[in-house]
Order: C-alpha cells, then sequence, then structure tokens
C-alpha cells in the first residue's frame, strides 16, 4: 500500500482497522529510506531493528485488543541531539563519534511511551550550530526540492525526513530558527513552541535560555497532536512550566478568522527579504484578509538588533555548555597527553568542528573579564526591549505575521565559509528566541525555480492553541502544504 | 616595626542532606564504592539539568541567620567556569552577585568577626593520584560531586593564628548546634582558606605584604601552623623585597602537612578568569518573610546565649557553664536531667557528674550519649538520698552510670547493692562493740596513741561493707573506747 | 576603519581558557571571522537600555525546587560505560598534581 504523504491520523485510521500493520508501515519507511536517502542524506543512524521490534509488539497488542498508546503507527525521526538509550547518539559531531547514552530525553521518551515509532537519528549541524548541516561532522544534508540545495538548518536532517516522506512526523530543536528555518525551506509545518512547554531534559545544551524543542510534520494538526504530547513539566527541568496541556488536536477549529487581528512588522518586509518571499508572505497576510481578519501594521523597532543579541548570549551559553565535552566520562579522547591540560586542549581541538570553536571562543571573550558588561550585559539588557515589544504588539493584536527565511534555499556552499553571512540567514526568526514566544512556521508558496516559501504565525507565551488554530485554518483554505517533491 | 596579621576565612561546610544539590543522588560518599551515586546530572552527562534541593537552600539560609546575616530579597545561581577534572560539567555551580545571605557577625572570644556572605553551592569529586607501571595517573569518583556546600567568607578581622583556630570551633559549634552538617575538619565535612597578610609598621610608614590563600589545609593545628609560618614567611620576605599587595599580586599557597611549611602554587590570582553569569537552567530563588520566620524559628538557642542562662539561672561558674555548652546534645540531656528543678544545689550537683562520672563514661566507651536513657527523676532521688546522706559522693558516680546504663532509679541500685550509707547509731554500735572485741591489740593501741583510732574505723567500714557513716562510726567507737 | 577588536594574543589567549587547542591554520582563518563578527557586535551601541533590567531567562518563574529525596543512580558500569579509560571503577586522567 502506498503511504506516501499519508498524515498520522490518516495512518492511524488504516492501522486500526486492521487494513495495515505497524510492521508494515515501518517496512514502507524503511524501503523509502534505502531508496532515497542516499541521496538525501537526512539519517546519522536508521534505526531499522528498534522500529521493527516497537512495531511487533504495537502490532501484538492491537491483536490482543490490548490497549495501545495515542501515537500507535507513527512514525518519526528524532533529530540526533536528543538523547537517545542504547541508541547511538552524535550530534552530528566528531566529537560524540560512537556514544551510546545511558539515559533517554523526556520528550522522546514520552512519545515512545504513546507508541510512537523511532525509525532513526536525523543530521544536524554539530551541537546544533548552524543553519544548513553544512556544519555536521560527517555530511551535508540535502535538501529533497532540489538537491543542490541546503534543506536550512540546524534541524535540516528532520526536515528533509518529513519533506522526503521517511516517517510522519520528526523531532527537531529551535535555537534561533532550527525549526522554522528548514520547515519553510522544505516546505513541512514546524513548530517552535513557547520556550518552557516543552522538556530540554536529555537534548545536548545549545543555549539554555533560548533552546525549544518542537516538532515538524506535514501538517499543522500532526503537529498539534504530537505537541500535546510533548508538551507540559518536566520535574528534571525546572523552567518548565506547571500549565494544564490543551488537547491542542481538539481544539483546531476555536478561532473564528472574522475576528482576528493580525500584526504585520514592517521590519520583517524589508531588507535581506528577497522580493519573491516577500510577495508570497504577503499574499496569505491578504488570504487571511480576505476571509475576513484584519491586517494592522505594527513596528518592532530593536528587530535589527536580534541577530547580535542572539551571538554574544548564545556563544556565551555555549561556552559554559561545551565544559562538559572533555573526552573524560563520555566523548572521545585523545592519548599520550603529558598533562591535563593538553588531555583537555589536544581532545577537544581534535574533534570539535569549526563552528563549534568559533562559538565556543566568541562566548569566551565576551565572559571574559573587561567585556563582560559591554557584551553580555548589554545585550541581556536589550533583551528585554525585544521581549518587551512583543508582548506590547501581542496586546493588540491576536497574532503577529511575518516571514520565516529572507530567501528559499540557497546553494550549499553558498554561505559556508562567511560566518557572518551564515548568521544572518536568522534574521527573521532570531528575536522570536530572544523573546521567548511560541511560533508556528508553514509554506505559503514557490518561487520560479519551484523552491517552497514558508511564514510564521508568532503569538504570546503559551498560546500554541491559539497559534496552531489558525495555522491550521490557513491550511484548510490552502494546498501548498499538501506538495511534495518529486524523488 | 610592628607586624600586624590580617587574617580573613573562607569555610565550605559539607550539609548532611539525604540527597545532592541538584539530583536526587545519595549525598553520602564516605566508605561508598567510586562512581555509584552518580547519575546524568553529576555526571555531567550531554543534556542533563539542575534542580535544586529545597532543604539545602533552606539550611543555608538557617545557617546564615544564626551567623546574624541579612537574607538578599531575590538570589540567583551561577557558573563559575573552569576546567578540572573532578568538576564534571567544566563549571561549578554557585552563588556570586547574590548569595542568599550577607553581613553577619559571630563572637570570637571577646573580639568580633564580620561574615561577608554565606552562600549555596557543589562539592566537586575527589581524586586519586597513582602510580601504575611507571605511568602516572588520576582516578576520578564522583560520588562527592554535588554534594551540597555552604561557602561561608568572613571579613579580614582576625588577628592571629589562635584567633584563626576560636573563630573555626565557634563556627563549627553553630553549625553542629544546627544540625545542618558534621562540620568534621579531619574528615572533610569542614574545610578552611585561610587568607593572609600583614600590616607592617616601619619607621612611620605603613605597608600591606601581598594577600596569600593558604590551600588543602586539613586540620585545626594545621590552620593556625599555617598561618603561623605564614606570618613569618611574609615577614622575611618583606624584609627582603619589599613587595608590598597590589591587584595583581594575589597568590596561591598550598600547605605540607609533612614539611609543614607553605609552598607557591598558583601565581597572579588575578588571571585565572572564572566567566561568572548566571544560571539559565534554575530559576530565581526568593524566600518570603514568613518562610524567613519559619526558619528563624527552627534554629535552637545558640551557645553564647545558653552559657549566659547557666551562669545566670543555674548560678554555674563560666567554665562549667562552657563545658556543659559545647556540645549541643550533651547540654540537651543536661537539660533534661535538671527538668523542673532549678534550685542550684541540684543543677550543681547534676552538672557534677555530667561534667564528671558521664563524660568520663562516655568518653571511655566512645558512646554517644542517648538523650533519651536520660530520666529527670532519677537525678533528682540521687540528689536527695545524697543530701540526707543516705547515699556517699563516692557511690553516687557510681550507680548515676550504672542507672544510665541500664536504666533503673539510682537509689533502688545503691540499695540493692547495699551502698546505702547507715546513719542509725544502735545499728553501728553493734558492729562497732565486735570490732573491739575482736581487735584487743588495736584497742591497746588506741590507749597509748588516741591518733591510731584509724584502724578500728576501717576495720568497723570493713565489717558494715562500707555502708556505715563514717562520721558516726568514729563518734561512737570513741564513746566505747572512753 | 577603527582598531582591531581582537588580537591574535587575544585569541590565544581565549583559546587557552576556553582549553581549545588551535593550528595556526585555523588561527589564522578564525581570526579575521571573529573580528567581522565582534565589529557587527557593535549595532548593539544604538540601543538605549539606560535603567532596564536585563533579562536572563524569558519566564518569570521562581522557586523551583526539589524535595530532598533520594532517587536511584546508576550503578558503576553504567555509570563508566561510555567513558574512553576508566580503571578499577574510577575515570582515569593524566596526573593532574604537579611536582
Ligand atoms: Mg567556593
Ligand atoms: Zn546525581
Amino acid at each position: 500500500m502506498d503511504l506516501k504523504s499519508l498524515t498520522i491520523s490518516q495512518i492511524q485510521e488504516l492501522l486500526f482497522s486492521k487494513q495495515i500493520s505497524a510492521v508494515e508501515i515501518v517496512k514502507f519507511y524503511l524501503q523509502r529510506i534505502k531508496k532515497l536517502d542516499p541521496q538525501i542524506k537526512s539519517f546519522i543512524t536508521v534505526t531499522e531493528k528498534e522500529a521493527l521490534k516497537q512495531a511487533e509488539n504495537i502490532d501484538n497488542r492491537i491483536k490482543k485488543g490490548e490497549s495501545v498508546g495515542k501515537l500507535a503507527g507513527a512514525v518519526m525521526a528524532v533529530k540526533d541531539i536528543f538523547l537517545t538509550k542504547d541508541i547511538q547518539t552524535t550530534a552530528s559531531s566528531q566529537v560524540l563519534k560512537d556514544y551510546v547514552p545511558q539515559y533517554s530525553s523526556t520528550i522522546y521518551q514520552k512519545l515512545i511511551n504513546e507508541d510512537a515509532i523511532v525509525i532513526g537519528k536525523t543530521n544536524t549541524d554539530p551541537f546544533a550550530f548552524g543553519g544548513s548541516t553544512e556544519n555536521s561532522g560527517f555530511f551535508t544534508t540535502k535538501n529533497p526540492w532540489n538537491l543542490s540545495k541546503v534543506p536550512g538548518g540546524s534541524s535540516g536532517g528532520s526536515a528533509a525526513a518529513v519533506a522526503a516522506d521517511f516517517c510522519q512526523f520528526a523531532l527537531g530543536t529551535d535555537t534561533g530558527g532550527s525549526i522554522r528555518l528548514p520547515a519553510s525551506l522544505c516546505n513541512i509545518s514546524g513548530l517552535k513552541p513557547t520556550y518552557g512547554l516543552n522538556s530540554r531534559y536529555g537534548i545536548t545544551a545549545m543555549a539554555s535560555s533560548f533552546d525549544c524543542p518542537g516538532v515538524f510534520a506535514k501538517n499543522v494538526s500532526d503537529l498539534a497532536l504530537v505537541t500535546e504530547i510533548t508538551a507540559g513539566i518536566d520535574p528534571k527541568d525546572a523552567t518548565t512550566i506547571n500549565n494544564p496541556v490543551p488537547n491542542y488536536s481538539q481544539i483546531l477549529g476555536d478561532i473564528d478568522l472574522k475576528k482576528l487581528r493580525i500584526g504585520i512588522p514592517k521590519e520583517y518586509f524589508i531588507d535581506p527579504i528577497n522580493i519573491e518571499v516577500k510577495e508570497k508572505v504577503m499574499k496569505a497576510a491578504k488570504l487571511f484578509e480576505s476571509n475576513g481578519a484584519t491586517l494592522v501594521d505594527i513596528s518592532l523597532p530593536s528587530t535589527k538588533l536580534g541577530i547580535a543579541v542572539y551571538y554574544i548570549l548564545v556563544p556565551s551559553e555555549i561556552s559554559a555548555n561545551m565544559a562538559r565535552y572533555d573526552g573524560i566520562r563520555f566523548g572521545r579522547n585523545t592519548n599520550n597527553n603529558p598533562d591535563i591540560t593538553s588531555y583537555y586542549m589536544n581532545t577537544r581541538g581534535q574533534y570539535m568542528e569549526a563552528e563549534v570553536k568559533r562559538r565556543i571562543l566568541i562566548g569566551t571573550y565576551a565572559l571574559s573579564s573587561g567585556y563582560y558588561d559591554a557584551y553580555y550585559t548589554k545585550a541581556s539588557k536589550v533583551r528585554t526591549l525585544i521581549k518587551n515589544e512583543f508582548t506590547n504588539a501581542l496586546k493588540n493584536v491576536d497574532v503577529i505575521l511575518a516571514p520565516v527565511s529572507p530567501t528559499v534555499a540557497w546553494d550549499i556552499g553558498a554561505k559556508a565559509n562567511d560566518p557572518l553571512q551564515m548568521y544572518l540567514v536568522d534574521a527573521f526568526t532570531v528575536c522570536i528566541n530572544v523573546a521567548g514566544v511560541p511560533s508556528v512556521a508553514l509554506p505559503c508558496g514557490f518561487d520560479q525555480t519551484n523552491l517552497p516559501i514558508g511564514f510564521q504565525l508568532i503569538g504570546n507565551f503559551f498560546e500554541e492553541a491559539k497559534i496552531l488554530s489558525i495555522a491550521h485554518q490557513y491550511q484548510q483554505i490552502t494546498d501548498f502544504h499538501t506538495n511534495t517533491p518529486n524523488l | 616595626m610592628k607586624i600586624t596579621p590580617i587574617i580573613g576565612l573562607e569555610v565550605h561546610v559539607e550539609l548532611k542532606t539525604k540527597s545532592k544539590m541538584f539530583c536526587s543522588c545519595s549525598a553520602e560518599h564516605f566508605h561508598v564504592d567510586p562512581n555509584t551515586h552518580t547519575c546524568p546530572t553529576c555526571l555531567g552527562l550531554p543534556g542533563a539539568l539542575p534542580v535544586p534541593n529545597k532543604t539545602a537552600c533552606e539550611w543555608c539560609l538557617k545557617l546564615g541567620l544564626a551567623l546574624g546575616c541579612t537574607p538578599n530579597e531575590s538570589s540567583f545561581f551561577e557558573r563559575k567556569n573552569y576546567f578540572y577534572p573532578d568538576l564534571s560539567k567544566g563549571y561549578q555551580l554557585t552563588q556570586y552577585e547574590k548569595p542568599f545571605v550577607v553581613n553577619g557577625k559571630i563572637k570570637v572570644g571577646d573580639q568580633e568577626v564580620r561574615i561577608n556572605r554565606a552562600h549555596m553551592e557543589e562539592d566537586t569529586g575527589k581524586s586519586v593520584h597513582i602510580k601504575d607501571n611507571s605511568q602516572e595517573l588520576t582516578l576520578i569518583d564522583y560520588n562527592r560531586c554535588g554534594v551540597p556546600l555552604v561557602e561561608i567568607v568572613s571579613e579580614p578581622d582576625i588577628t592571629s593564628p589562635e584567633m584563626a583556630k576560636d573563630y573555626l570551633l565557634k563556627m563549627q559549634q553553630i553549625i553542629r548546634y544546627l544540625g545542618i552538617s558534621d562540620a568534621d575538619i579531619e574528615k572533610g565535612s569542614m574545610r578552611c582558606e585561610p587568607t593572609v597578610n600583614l600590616k607592617i609598621e616601619k619607621d612611620g610608614q605603613e605597608f600591606f605584604t601581598p594577600l596569600v590563600e593558604i590551600k588543602n589545609v586539613a586540620s585545626l593545628t594545621g590552620v593556625q601552623t599555617a598561618i603561623d609560618f605564614e606570618i613569618k614567611r611574609q615577614t622575611e620576605a618583606f624584609n627582603q623585597t619589599g613587595e608590598v599587595k597590589s591587584k595583581t599580586n594575589k597568590n596561591t599557597y598550598g600547605w605540607d602537612a609533612d614539611k609543614n611549611q607553605t609552598f607557591l602554587q598558583r601565581e597572579k590570582e588575578g588571571s585565572s578568569d572564572y566567566r561568572y553569569f548566571p544560571e539559565p537552567d534554575i530559576p530565581h530563588i526568593e524566600f518570603t518573610k514568613a518562610e524567613i520566620e519559619a526558619i528563624k524559628a527552627t534554629i535552637p538557642e545558640l551557645p553564647d546565649q545558653k552559657i549566659e542562662r547557666y551562669k545566670k539561672d543555674f548560678a554555674l561558674n563560666d567554665y562549667d557553664a562552657n563545658l556543659l555548652a559545647s556540645d549541643f546534645s550533651f547540654s540537651q540531656a543536661f537539660e533534661k536531667a535538671i527538668g523542673q528543678n532549678p534550685e542550684s544545689a541540684f543543677v550543681k550537683f547534676t552538672a557534677n557528674l555530667f561534667l564528671g562520672a558521664i563524660k568520663t563514661y562516655l568518653n571511655e566507651s566512645q558512646k554517644d550519649l542517648d538523650i533519651n536513657k536520660i530520666n529527670s527523676k532519677y537525678f533528682k532521688n540521687l540528689f536527695d538520698s545524697v543530701s540526707k546522706s543516705e547515699i556517699s559522693a563516692t557511690v553516687a558516680k557510681q550507680v548515676i552510670v550504672e542507672s544510665y546504663y541500664i536504666d533503673q532509679d539510682p537509689v533502688e541500685i545503691a540499695k540493692n547493692s547495699g551502698l546505702i550509707q547507715v546513719s542509725d547509731s544502735s545499728e553501728i554500735a553493734k558492729i562497732a562493740k565486735e570490732v573491739i572485741n575482736t581487735n584487743p591489740k588495736a584497742v591497746d593501741d588506741y590507749k597509748k596513741n588516741p591518733a591510731s583510732i584509724g584502724f578500728l574505723i576501717g576495720q568497723l567500714m570493713k565489717a558494715s561493707k562500707g555502708s556505715a557513716n563514717p562520721k558516726l562510726a568514729k563518734e561512737i567507737l570513741e564513746k566505747l573506747l572512753n | 576603519m577603527s582598531d582591531p577588536k581582537i588580537s591574535m594574543a587575544d585569541l590565544e589567549h581565549i583559546a587557552k581558557l576556553a582549553r581549545i587547542n588551535l593550528s595556526e591554520p585555523e588561527k589564522k582563518t578564525f581570526l579575521p571571522q571573529l573580528e567581522s563578527v565582534l565589529e557587527y557586535l557593535d549595532v548593539l551601541n544604538q540601543a538605549n537600555v539606560e535603567n532596564i533590567e536585563p533579562t536572563y531567562r524569558v519566564n518569570d518563574q521562581k522557586n523551583i525546587l526539589r524535595k530532598d529525596e533520594v532517587a536511584e543512580s546508576f550503578n558503576q558500569k553504567t555509570a563508566l560505560s561510555s567513558a574512553p579509560k576508566t580503571q578499577d571503577g574510577y575515570f582515569t586522567v593524566p596526573q593532574t598534581i604537579k611536582k
């Protein structure tokens, strides 16, 4: 049976009506991966054994009429910075090559407990440091829509895996755009939740006050389905919030577009935005308008400072978070070091990728004595400004509509040697992370070369239900998200 | 040339909570197999996160309040970044800008030492250095990594090695009163890093020698001798080089307990850059007024107040009061024994038993005092019979220990073992007559020399198995013999 | 153009602080890259942050504390399972005390 581009609920219908078994579902995806992933390279590890074992277990329970989890039959790909017990977790870095964790990340485990099936671990920039997967310590993932283009990043492997139909949904993380950017370059839907909605426990830390684990899927209703499982307080992550988790998938129709006030921030429609991208994103806005919503021009004046704030605070936190990678308790080490200092310097010098080193160095510099106030303190204050601009704007509008990436997917290698240019691709995404508010990215068209274009809907703290509902209704009146690359 | 030592102490105290500071591993690390009390968080595995231990935070606040400190309205943890293998995460979680408490003071002798701050942090793992077929290795055990530590920083108000020792003893006593740590310096649950320099007045001028922080001092006497050594070393160094304190010349010296000397460990403290910044993984901590009051209420009467009360209410002398208050559980037992009878004769009597017989017994038996086995009634009864001279002071000492041991009224014990003094004249007269009849020679001696009556008294006491009241015995013998 | 923000000496100093050994070619590549990033960061000078409080965490929770209870730890084998070098139940590194 051809399961291509089926969503979670469609697959589950087939499974529960016994038209197909979980094993058959897994085999379908394994086949596609074997056939197509060699060109796309979205996976670092394909967990064939584990997936089939889970599937058999689910089939047995269905046969016996026993209960199964909410995501039984749903097949997921997992960004390789999520720790998965007994399954190799590399963070796409030579530092963790062959590392097999002793424990699992909280939200991965929550999904497994609901019988989601893990099909593999996906490629990313090392420790999620990047925007294209080109920094990966192993290989670069290709954009399924055009193999000479980047998929975006850092969660490029997960985005490509969903776009190429190697799974129904995938886990990613968004610290400065790492879910939304690849989602929009690969024509899929991605949710960057409010900071603190999804537990960070068991995910290699990039910037602890920014990192937001989240989901990729083929449409918004699947995002909702998975997010209602992953969300919620985790006693092991002191920054998760103890709010009741709504059944997002049950309330997707709740928002009345006619009453909706949508903010259009002028700072998100100027340079460096590409003209076609601007056009398509504005078209999405107009579609809301023609369906009764009101468009409101707003201004987020500190937007231009977002990248700078981001590239001070994030590397600062990185410089500390990466200190544990010392080759003593886990990870690779170097031998024949005369003393402990050379053990550290050689081990870290040998295995860390260039971008990992660069960010650690920037952060170490920003925190070092004499510079702390000029960089870290200053940036933390500007962070307050940016956060306030969002919360104030969202007092007058329900949601903010903006582009995700200034451009469509670019050529592999085009920005590889200029870190700053690479950092600037996050111009329209980082401020959302700086503020901590939620944002959902979804497809809104293609450029003349048939490369996907996406936009994002930004809500206030913990208003996932609202932005998902608006995004879902957009997908009821459009079909961009149903387009798939021909592979 | 006048030399005044300027000494400040950094004291680290390991709290005896059940679990570690930021994870749920057991905080026990003595005689535990290496790396068996570890988890993702204290091993610093990828993706692991810290969640602070409520009890530890409350105990840090409690200690601060006991030291007269003021709580900060809002405190937060920070990351102190440095690389060392016993520090699994590559940074230590500690408090820098906003410790839980600041600005306290304690009395040391008749002087006062100001406390700058007390803050919460985590301990590091243990390193073992070995030589393994010509290769020198360091072995790391993370069982201690992440155990709660409170760091108490004094102002440099200490002026002599002796005063430093007294400061530590006082700190230790207070911490033990609060029951939050064993504060055992030899075992390492209380550690101390003195910072020493000198104020030198020389031909009308004032000089300050460079600051020196002394590390790895592992005993009370160590602290004293190390500071002593530093004072001498710095005096000589000044005489030779004349170098004085500057922003950049703070040095770290290690204490070599075998050689009894300090040695230069790290120069130029200024160049080690810890890059502190607020820990993003842990939200701020703010104790409400009510919470602070509630914690205050759990602080017991502290040594200074207790000693004053003993002197005032019980008319005990300073020496006894100090001894009785020196150990918290000992003083608790003493107060239980006194119960509701504060009259000074009884209190003095009880104090003597505690500082004499009971202390001796505890020292010899190496046992801790079990307060549940202390019964005020027993002490009162014993006191009464001694005042009625039914029981001698000597007998009292024996029976009180046995009474504690088998939990029985000491007076009963005395009765059963025939240790009650007979003060009944006819009874004693009867025995006296026998003694006189059976000892004609001694009687003759007495006739010649009355001073020799001692022998007959001795015989009488023997015949009465020591139970006769000696004073009475002498009188009756003399009456019969004259 | 203003004088450089970061010298080769600075770069070597922070690389040492961060315990990262840099090859000579790496230094030559990184120095101009870091320089351009640091220059870019100057845009922050445009911001007026007078009496603005810094934000260290975006959501304003407080007092997230754990009850003092012991949960199960790793056994020794698990604790050491990913370590490159162990001995007698310990992790091992080159001698850390210099004499
Ligand atoms: Mg300390
Ligand atoms: Zn632990």
